[in-house]
């Protein structure tokens, strides 16, 4: 120990200090990222429930909210008046038709006066609104002339009311049993609508629009509104279910396809292929989670989206009810895609799980006179299923997180799918959660309400994946303790 | 007995049944792979090669992007890209009925190189944090909280959406620090986005370092950093670099975040024309990825826009497909290699 000079120590453990820490400070670097990702999607998206509840309050003060109480009832009747359009097309006959037809020019002429009120009111209120939006303050004659128009729908109503019900009472005699059961149907409908008439004129009448809007709504529109419109001359909304139920739907077709697929070929894999085999097929799987996923939603725009589209059209597919379909590029197309990306995944990581089991279970298994297929089934899938769970759940991660083949191939239509057409919903077409913020990001004025609204999408995206990965990584626990 | 022997015969059966199931669906997932790759690859590859030397089509590898013109001159059906277009106009004065599709002449140059740039800024960044991260958790640290807390950390941002990081570098490199869309911008958020995937893979290339060797050069009387320096990393540095291509297809191959920090649609200029040399990183670029978006989302499918469409589409695929097969193969090298 005396031979080394003592001085020499600090001054080597300081430059080792300073070593260590400059390699802790960029281990560091993966916290202080999450953590600015964090700060900055609030940063940037926490003005959004200001904004929104300042929007939804003038909504109510300039009377919006007022005409779209009215609009409702003159969309329900367009509704019915949809609905007859449809039953015409089940019947036939010619002199049925001709009947038909006058009834349902009657009807459809008897909203006639309702959709004028509501263009008169559509104007005052966003004359009211551009108004208010300019001095700060609400006009009360402006509100005044369009409660006018409360009284004015109560006239309407009644008038619309006796026209119907004399309609209805002498409905049009049809051939088809299955148009007259429509027609029957359609009937309970409009009677339906007559009486909701009523409660629309009470909902006028107690309607007040210096009613508060508690701070909280702002914040349940966001979470649980239906709809999102943005840019609209009217009201814009920003409800996030639209594109949750695109994300999920998308997202659900992708794992029911691959999740099999990816189980199946790493069963095959470590367990029945040849050592050749083995040792092709899992770099060419690996290497297919390479392709980039841009490429992917360009071949799902070139070619799988019109093969799907014309599979559809295929007469030996006639017995499905929702086939043919309109659009080629729907749920199902990017469903496809996606499967497809999160089939490697999956893959590898149930791969991962298969081996990880000791190989004395099997061996106990074959032991006992068990052969491969009984093997798998009762022993190796069990013993690695939290790892396979993990990896579907990471595969789920994968395919909400993916951007760009939802944003080629799933349509981009915002709206909720049909679900009244039962699995039919699964070919119309959706917007996702990354596609809204892929496609409207760029175009959106920085600071306005919409772009904070695409930082909250992204935040939930965000919080979502965060989710799924931290339960994966539960199952992973779990999956060490049962073979330990 | 013969019960017995006939209840074997039929679970021998099913068993055959269950596993062909299984190899047919494995298979089935290598068919749709290679369908991919063979459409994109021969109608890509009408573009890319030609019949006669040189037998690769220069101009479509080495032009700008360009506004195609289609008209009809005289019976003679005429497509001209846009500088084509105006020489001949100046010969032949005279109006036509012009049809003009966006982007699908010319070539896509300017595209490679900005993929390129970000591919080997973003790169160099990740892996010089990341490499250091990983020495810090294989060779420094103990197991503690802290330690477990940036293990968390790593494993949720490797879950993180891509999309969620174009986001968060748009709000912090584009508009807090004001970089603008810039190659910069480009950079850090890239690199950031493909951080866990380095150190997760330089990790355990260093973990595959055996203690001995540390063990040994310890016992000599070098110092920690000295021992890594030289006793681990040289072992371990091809194991991490074969390990990070994989990452270079990754960051090569993402879209969403480039989208709003880095790429532009059109630039008429070439990286490096730039007045002052720290203007070079302060520059949006274009990119092969977010062209493809471009000429896949924002034109109509038709002959003419095809053969741009799937040019790029298969260049861009060539690109990446090329480094991920190498990554793989030196990998598949390196493990037979290195046992110890």
């Amino acid at each position: 120990m005396s031979i080394l000079p003592a001085k020499r120590a600090p001054r080597r453990l300081s430059v080792d200090a300073a070593i260590k820490t400059f390699f802790g400070c960029n281990a560091l670097v993966a916290i202080i990222v999450l953590a600015l990702i964090t700060i900055f999607l609030f940063r940037e998206g926490s003005g959004f429930f200001a904004q929104n509840l300042a929007n939804l309050r003038l909504y109510r003060r300039a009377g919006l909210e007022y005409v779209d109480l009215i609009r409702a009832e003159a969309q329900n009747h367009a509704q019915l008046s949809r609905e007859l359009s449809q039953i015409r097309l089940q019947e036939t006959n010619e002199t049925a038709l001709a009947n038909f037809d006058v009834f349902a020019g009657a009807f459809s002429n008897s909203a006639e006066e309702l959709n004028g009120l509501v263009s008169d009111a559509n104007d005052e209120a966003v004359t009211a609104r551009d108004a208010t939006l300019e001095s700060g303050t609400v006009d009360e004659q402006a509100t005044r002339a369009l409660r006018a128009a409360g009284p004015r729908f109560d006239e309407i109503a009644t008038s619309m009311r006796a026209k119907i019900d004399n309609l209805i009472s002498a409905p049009p005699a049809l051939t088809s049993s299955k148009a007259v059961e429509s027609l029957q149907r359609w009937q309970t409908a409009t009677r339906k609508y007559l009486a909701h008439l009523q409660a629309t004129s009470q909902q006028l009448r107690e309607w007040d629009p210096n009613k508060p809007i508690p701070a909280s709504r702002t914040v349940t529109s966001f979470l649980f509104g239906n709809e999102w419109i943005t840019a609209s001359f009217w009201q814009d909304w920003y409800g996030i279910i639209p594109l949750l139920v695109g994300s999920m739907m998308v997202a659900a077709v992708a794992l029911i396809i691959a999740v099999p697929f990816g189980i199946a070929s790493a069963i095959y894999v470590s367990e029945v292929a040849a050592r050749g085999e083995k040792s092709l097929i899992k770099p060419y799987i690996e290497f297919i989670s390479a392709i980039p996923s841009v490429v992917l939603g360009f071949f799902g725009i070139a070619v799988v989206g019109q093969a799907v589209r014309a599979a559809s059209h295929m007469s030996i597919l006639r017995w499905v009810s929702f086939f043919p379909i309109s659009e080629r590029l729907n749920v199902f197309t990017a469903g496809c895609l996606l499967a497809f990306m999160a089939v490697p995944t999956i893959f590898t990581l149930s791969e991962d799980a298969l081996r990880n089991v000791p190989r004395g279970f099997k061996e106990a298994s074959y032991a006992l006179g068990a052969n491969r297929l009984q093997t798998i089934a009762r022993v190796l899938i069990p013993a690695s299923l939290s790892g396979i769970v993990s990896a579907a759940l990471l595969g789920l991660g994968r395919v909400i997180g993916e951007t760009m083949v939802v944003l080629l191939c799933a349509g981009n239509r915002i709206a909720i799918p049909d679900f009244t057409q039962g699995l039919g919903a699964f070919f119309q077409p959706v917007h996702t959660m990354t596609g809204i913020i892929a496609q409207e990001m760029g175009e959106v004025v920085r600071g306005s309400i919409h772009y904070r609204a695409l930082f909250m999408v992204g935040l939930v995206l965000f919080v979502l994946t965060l989710g799924i990965n931290y339960l994966a990584q539960r199952f992973v626990a779990r999956f060490r303790m049962s073979i330990g | 007995m013969i019960g017995a022997s006939s209840n074997q015969k039929k679970t021998r059966v099913m068993e055959r049944i269950v596993f062909w199931a299984f190899r047919l669906a494995t298979y089935f997932v290598l068919a749709c792979a290679s369908y991919i790759f063979l459409d994109i690859g021969i109608k890509g590859g009408r573009t890319v090669f030609t019949k006669a030397a040189p037998f690769v089509n220069v101009k479509f590898l080495t032009q700008w992007p360009q506004t195609l013109y289609v008209f009809d001159y005289h019976g003679q059906k005429m497509e001209l890209s846009d500088s084509e277009f105006r020489q001949w106009k100046t010969t032949h004065n005279e109006d036509v009925d012009l049809a003009s599709i966006a982007y699908s002449a010319g070539g896509i140059w300017p595209c490679i190189v900005g993929t390129a740039l970000l591919v080997i800024g973003s790169m160099t960044l990740a892996l010089i944090i990341g490499i250091s991260s990983a020495i810090y958790l294989s060779e420094y640290s103990r197991n503690g909280p802290f330690i477990r807390l940036v293990r968390v950390a790593i494993l949720n941002l490797a879950g993180v959406p891509s999309i969620v990081f174009g986001l968060f570098g748009f709000g912090l490199f584009v508009i807090f620090l004001g970089w603008n869309v810039s190659l910069i911008s480009g950079w850090f958020t890239l690199g950031l986005m493909v951080l866990p995937a380095i150190i997760t893979a330089s990790e355990e290339s260093l973990r595959a370092v055996p203690q001995g060797l540390r063990e040994g050069s310890l016992a000599l009387g070098a110092t920690k950093w000295q021992t890594i320096r030289k006793n681990v990393l040289p072992y371990a540095l091809p194991g991490i670099l074969t390990s990070s291509i994989l990452g270079i297809a990754r960051v090569a191959g993402e879209t969403a975040p480039i989208m709003f920090t880095a790429a532009y649609a059109m630039r008429d200029e070439m990286p490096w024309h730039v007045s002052h040399w720290t203007d070079f990183f302060f520059q949006g670029v274009m990119a092969l990825p977010y062209h493809i978006y471009v000429v896949s989302s924002k034109i109509p499918q038709n002959e003419y826009t095809e053969r741009v469409q799937y040019g790029t589409a298969f260049v861009f695929l060539v690109v990446v497909m090329l480094i991920a097969l190498t990554s793989i193969l030196l990998r598949e090298r390196t493990r037979s290699r290195l046992s110890w």
